[in-house]
């Protein structure tokens, strides 16, 4: 169990930077999730602090030693892939103990822990068998029970459940975090999901094109999004935009996109004057069916309706612009009709139009 | 057509080919084993298993049964233990793709030489008067070493020149297998604090069992066909030991006694205990590689 700081991280290619400049730093036992669209650099960087990749600049420290330059055994991290990297020739129970058997475990001690782990991931039955003849959620198991076997300081996993089916990747979710419940160790967990990323975080770390966007706990991200780019992300369904300027008359704060007018909490943003061109964030799930004369009321004709079960996300054209919003009445509405529909102003997210950035208040 | 069918129609003409030229000629020494032809007379009866029987009694025949046996062990284990460790080294040490590239067109070289080319400048290096390696062997005040007239030394210098051969090409091929790998066995392997040569005794080559076992197969059948180079390097001598199954047999049937009957009895004698041989070892290895 430990802490990373990493710190000013560069990493280049060639002439091609993936990293640039990134900070970051992770408090003991906590389970922080790199997140952000593909290609973004979050292997990368689980990469640099497990040793697989070299830096270009900068350092890294885990648990107050520069392992920057050590290589990857000696580092104390274990690491589970997306594609469980086996050793297809060997047995499980030869996969799960090859690390300690290369660390000079006594035989005893191994044998011991290798019961533990294998219990603890139901893998008992399956220790003699070969690698290709378990399913994907069994091989993503051994995988795990290979990392925990050594007692690392650290737990590394780059999108660890993206080749699995998705009540799998549920069930195995859940082990992950109960796994991290129990034994507190520092864990970094690579996904593009942010589904995924908000279930199982205690922070996500968000990043774009190599730099980190936003990092905060899920509730802070998905609240308090930092920039368009964050609240684009994060949230299914996606967030609505709305391209809007603002006019403000006394006390009275409104943003006017068209024919539409949304009023909006005047202490929540102090900062905004008359003509300022914004773009409005109104997510699916903060809006719901509204009767005639409610505050922030928005009509249009419904375009699609999506079933998800327990609620449904209702797609309505509004004066041209499609949006959307989430409700649980969503059977009582039918393509083609009109629906009203409101959000309550403090849930309205404004953002520069040129700059992406929220204009909430600092300190909201 | 089918697919079948098309495989069928195409393979056809050469399995023909192939097959009646196989079987007229073992069907020919089969039938000339079975007589007592030589080519100094031409009077000859049939003698039955006569030339068998007295294959079983020949003590240079089990010389050379022996001798064909250490040389395909020698050949066979030398050449995979030369192309690993060269394999490993180069994957290792060159990461440039144009420089590995160059490496493996230069490994590639002695293979290309026509057997008896490779044997004439190996017997040269090995001259005791004129060879480079005497030369260098003088130099750390050792020699001149007789490294094909001396019988305790001679079939393992003709062996040297069959690993130079093989085991370079063996080695390209092995580099080309290992870039095949997927890499995240390997990182996982790193991460579990494994040593460069655990990595590859305990992850890549045991990933690559199935091809390793194909290359000792062909090898194997490769290393019974040395005649050519044995012939050219040593004739079979000093005395008798480097004479192999071929070797032998060619002495008996052509060059000296022109026993045509009793050398076809020896190529038969070597085909039977080839095919059991090898039909055990390609079982062994079917079983191994899992
Ligand atoms: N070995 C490499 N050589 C060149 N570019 C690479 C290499 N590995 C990754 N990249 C580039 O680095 C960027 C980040 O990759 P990666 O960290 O794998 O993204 P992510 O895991 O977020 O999807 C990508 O643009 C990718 O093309
Ligand atoms: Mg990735």
């Amino acid at each position: 169990m430990a802490n990373i700081s990493c710190s000013s991280i560069t990493k280049a290619y060639g002439t091609h930077t993936v990293i640039e400049g990134l900070d970051l730093s992770i408090p003991d036992h906590e389970f922080v999730v790199f997140l952000g669209p593909s290609g973004c650099g979050k292997s990368t960087m689980l990469r640099m602090i497990a040793g697989l990749e070299e830096v270009t600049s900068g350092n890294v420290v885990i648990d107050g030693t520069d392992v920057t330059h050590l290589a990857p055994g000696a580092r104390g991290v274990a690491m589970v892939f997306q594609s469980y990297a086996l050793y297809p020739h060997m047995t499980v129970a030869e996969n799960i103990t090859f690390g300690v058997r290369r660390q000079g475990v006594p035989k005893p001690e191994i044998a011991r822990r290798l019961k533990d782990v294998a219990q603890l991931l139901g893998l008992e039955p399956f220790l003699e068998r070969r690698p290709k003849n378990l399913s994907g959620g069994q091989q993503q198991r051994v995988a795990m029970a290979r990392a925990m076997i050594k007692t690392p300081k650290v737990f590394l996993f780059d999108e660890p459940l993206s080749n699995l089916d998705a009540k799998l990747r549920e069930k195995l979710r859940t082990e992950i975090r109960k796994m991290h419940l129990a034994l507190k160790t520092t864990t970094i967990f690579v996904t593009h999901d942010q589904l995924e990323a908000m279930t199982i975080a205690d922070r996500i770390v968000l990043m774009r094109a190599g730099q980190i966007e936003q990092q905060g706990t899920p509730d802070e991200i998905f609240d308090r999004p930092a920039t368009r780019f964050v609240a684009d992300f994060i949230g299914s369904p996606t967030m609505n935009f709305l391209p809007a300027s603002i006019e403000r008359m006394g006390e009275a704060l409104t943003a006017a996109a068209g024919p539409i007018h949304i009023s909006l909490p005047p202490e929540r943003f102090s900062g905004l004057k008359t003509g300022q061109q914004v773009e409005l964030g109104l997510r699916p799930a903060r809006m719901d069916l509204a009767p005639e004369g409610s505050a922030n009321l928005l009509e249009g004709r419904v375009v699609l309706i999506e079933n998800m079960g327990s609620e449904g996300q209702v797609i309505a054209d509004v004066h041209g612009t499609e949006m959307s919003f989430v409700t649980k009445d969503f059977r009582s509405v039918r393509p083609g009709d009109r629906v009203r529909f409101a959000i309550r102003p403090e849930h309205v997210h404004v953002f520069d139009r040129a700059s992406g950035r929220s204009l909430l208040n600092d300190g909201l | 057509m089918t697919r079948k069918h098309f495989v069928f129609w195409t393979l056809a003409p050469a399995t023909v080919v192939l097959a009646s030229l196989a079987l007229v000629s073992i069907a020919g020494a089969v039938w000339f084993s079975l007589m007592n032809r030589t080519l100094r007379s031409p009077d000859y009866e049939f003698v039955g298993a006569y030339n068998y029987l007295r294959l079983l009694r020949d003590s240079r025949f089990f010389n050379a049964l022996q001798i064909s046996a250490i040389w395909e062990i020698v050949t066979v284990t030398g050449t995979l233990a030369l192309a690993i460790v060269l394999a490993v080294l180069v994957h290792e040490t060159v990461k440039s793709p144009l420089r590995r590239n160059l490496i493996c067109f230069a490994f590639l070289a002695p293979v290309l030489l026509p057997r008896v080319a490779a044997a004439f400048i190996w017997r040269f290096l090995y001259s005791p008067s004129l060879g480079l390696l005497n030369y260098l062997a003088g130099l750390l005040g050792l020699g001149p070493i007789e490294f094909l007239a001396d019988p305790s030394i001679a079939l393992l210098s003709v062996a040297v020149v069959d690993i130079w051969q093989w085991g370079l090409f063996f080695t390209v091929i092995l580099v080309k297998l290992l870039e095949t790998l997927p890499k995240d066995p390997i990182e996982a392997a790193m991460l579990d604090n494994a040593s460069l040569w655990q990595i590859h005794a305990y992850v890549t080559l045991p990933m690559l069992k199935a091809p390793l076992i194909s290359l000792v197969l062909v090898k194997a059948v490769e290393s019974l066909r040395s005649f050519d180079l044995i012939f050219v390097m040593t004739g079979g001598g000093p005395g008798k030991a480097t004479e192999t199954l071929d070797l032998y047999a060619y002495q008996s049937g052509i060059n000296l006694g022109g026993r045509v009957s009793y050398a076809s009895a020896m190529s038969i004698l070597l085909l039977i205990v080839t095919t059991i041989a090898f039909t055990i070892i390609w079982r062994a290895g079917k079983k191994w590689a899992g």
